[in-house]
């Protein structure tokens, strides 16, 4: 009896997700046998002519996430580091509690903020490049990194810990300072558990939505020209999430072909997050 | 010269700890400072007026609470079974790596794909529109891998001799999840759901498109067509729309409400969490 009710539930649950997968392939079927590739490297999209190009999305979604672990990577290791490093156990512990808490807060609190912060603050220190609103792919980084900045000190220092200690007291008994063993011991022996973490870390701030959503401006078709000049960072962009958590989605499901552009959004998405959250896992499950 | 890098590094360091600190903490006092005006006891038991403007958030909080325990009643069962199956009824290795694997990659997914889903499947196929029911379920779907993770966690963590002196009694294998798996872990599952549902009261994404609207309905009567007010998307909404003095104090208030109602669940949840999240001492 237990045994075959566990079976169903499970096989309800997998199911359910399986079938998540199964409905964002074949509904986004007609916009890959409309568009082929230029679904991907396509610039434009304007869905009243039916002409469907994610790249400017794909280059928000990135673009995004690139600044905010530009800013919070280096800050969240560093904050990791003396955590787990120097600390003892105690205060080690009172100090990861709020930790967790922050990394709570929900996500449209944090575009709340973002919006009474944030934007004025962007607009103003960035005024002689002349943007036309604090609403700009910089605003979007900047908020997405202190967002997952708690989420990131966590994920290090759990890498940080899983360096056996024994190894830290031998460095320290062969002479070399706390500085020394953590350069030289700890973090390449928990570069791989860091690189885990980074990799986890991309596939939260690539699936967030709504706090981007609040300052980044909605605009389409937004791209670099040349591919590396940094000057759409300062104007208004669009995401994967963003694009898929607008009105355009209501507007979309009439239409067979824009629709499947919109679950089309879905799957680049879902390949993306679950790609880095499944290498991160992987990672961070071998190290430890 | 090396002491003076050993210092100069550990006060890098404890910069870096201080400044994400102060940062956080930061932002939480200026959603206290700008939130608190708008707490009292009507802003909790009177209903929405003025688009938000005048009046209290108690429908929004109803509705919250009902998606949150819709999602909860779904989730349990069903992160329960798939916990059981990876300790209990999968034999082959490969098979519960794979789970394993599956429920970490789940875990990360976006919620707003939940949410697409939830349009498409619920709203539309199902013909239900806009309802709690959709919301709850899309909900319970969304925190699912949460919960599981956190249930197995508490039943690899029981001593195996528990398990062996069972079996050793002549119980069959459900009993002994019965007897021990189950009864051992369902601390688990209330921290692992508080985790989740702290999580899911957040949300805004999954349920934009299938449960929430801003204004106008108590308390649902059926399934069709029954959406419930949320604290999270009238914090979206006003987020978005509104300049108005009055708007901006009672939003800050829900924020504040929203944001309460979020630690108070990571807290009650925290004892645990911390205890299997331990590695051995340095």
């Amino acid at each position: 009896m237990t045994r075959v009710l566990s079976w169903l539930l499970s096989a309800l649950a997998i199911g359910a997700f399986g079938f998540l997968l199964c409905v964002f392939l074949f509904q986004s079927g007609p916009v890959w046998q409309s568009e082929g590739t230029r679904y991907i490297t396509g610039v434009s999209w304007f869905y009243r002519q039916h002409v469907f190009g994610a790249l400017s999305l794909i280059y928000g979604s990135l673009a995004v996430t690139a600044v905010a672990l530009l800013l919070a990577g280096p800050l969240g290791l560093g904050a990791a580091v003396f955590l787990s490093e120097y600390l003892p156990q105690k205060a080690r512990l009172a100090l990861k509690i709020p930790l967790e808490l922050l990394a709570g807060i929900p996500s449209v609190v944090f575009g709340l903020l973002g919006i009474a912060l944030l934007r004025d603050w962007v607009y103003r220190t960035f005024a002689k490049f002349d943007p036309l609103s604090g609403d700009t792919l910089l605003t979007a980084g900047i908020l997405l990194a202190v967002m997952i900045l708690p989420t990131m000190v966590s994920l290090f220092d759990d890498a940080l810990r899983s360096v056996s200690g024994a190894q830290r007291r031998a460095a320290r008994a062969l002479g070399l300072t706390r500085a020394e063993t953590i350069w030289n011991i700890v973090l390449p022996q928990a570069s791989r558990g860091i690189a885990s973490a980074f990799l986890l870390s991309v596939g939260r701030a690539l699936g967030e939505t709504v706090a981007v959503f609040l300052v980044i401006g909605r605009q389409d078709n937004n791209l670099p020209h040349p591919w590396y000049s940094p000057a759409p960072l300062l104007e208004a962009g669009q995401t994967l999430t963003t694009k898929l958590g607008g009105a355009e989605t209501n507007i979309a499901f009439g239409d067979p072909l824009h629709w499947a552009a919109i679950m089309g959004l879905g799957v680049l998405l879902l390949v993306l997050t679950a790609g880095a959250t499944c290498l991160g896992t992987l990672g961070r499950r071998r190290h430890a | 010269m090396r002491r003076g890098l050993d210092i100069v590094m550990g006060c890098v360091a404890g910069g870096c700890l201080l400044a994400c600190l102060t940062i956080s903490t930061g932002l939480v006092w200026s959603i206290a400072r700008r939130g608190w005006g708008a707490l009292s006891f009507s802003f909790f038991t009177e209903q929405i007026a003025l688009v938000g403007a005048s009046g209290g958030i108690f429908w929004n909080l109803v509705g919250t609470t009902v998606l949150l325990s819709t999602a909860f009643l779904a989730c349990a069962p069903l992160a329960v079974s798939l916990a059981l199956m990876e300790r209990v009824w999968l034999r082959s290795e490969s098979m519960k790596k794979a789970l394993r694997l599956g429920l970490y990659t789940a875990n990360g997914l976006p919620s707003i794909v939940f949410g697409l889903f939830g349009f498409l499947v619920f709203v539309q196929w199902c013909g239900w529109g806009k309802s709690w029911l959709a919301g709850g379920l899309v909900l319970a779907m969304s925190m699912l891998p949460t919960v599981t993770l956190v249930v197995l966690e508490r039943m690899a963590a029981i001593p195996q001799r528990y398990i062996a002196a069972a079996t050793g009694l002549g119980l069959s294998q459900s009993q002994v999840a019965w007897a021990v798996l189950l009864k051992q872990s369902w601390g688990g599952l209330i921290s692992g759901s508080l985790l989740g549902l702290a999580r899911a009261a957040g949300e805004t994404a999954p349920i934009m498109f299938t449960a929430t609207i801003f204004a106008g309905v108590t308390f649902p009567k059926g399934v069709v067509e029954n959406p419930v007010l949320t604290l999270p998307y009238h914090i979206f909404i006003l987020a978005q729309d509104s300049f108005a003095a009055g708007v901006e104090t009672k939003m800050w208030g829900t924020a504040l409400v929203l944001l309460g109602l979020v630690f108070s669940m990571s807290v009650a949840a925290l004892p645990s969490r911390l205890y299997l999240h331990e590695e051995s001492d340095v």
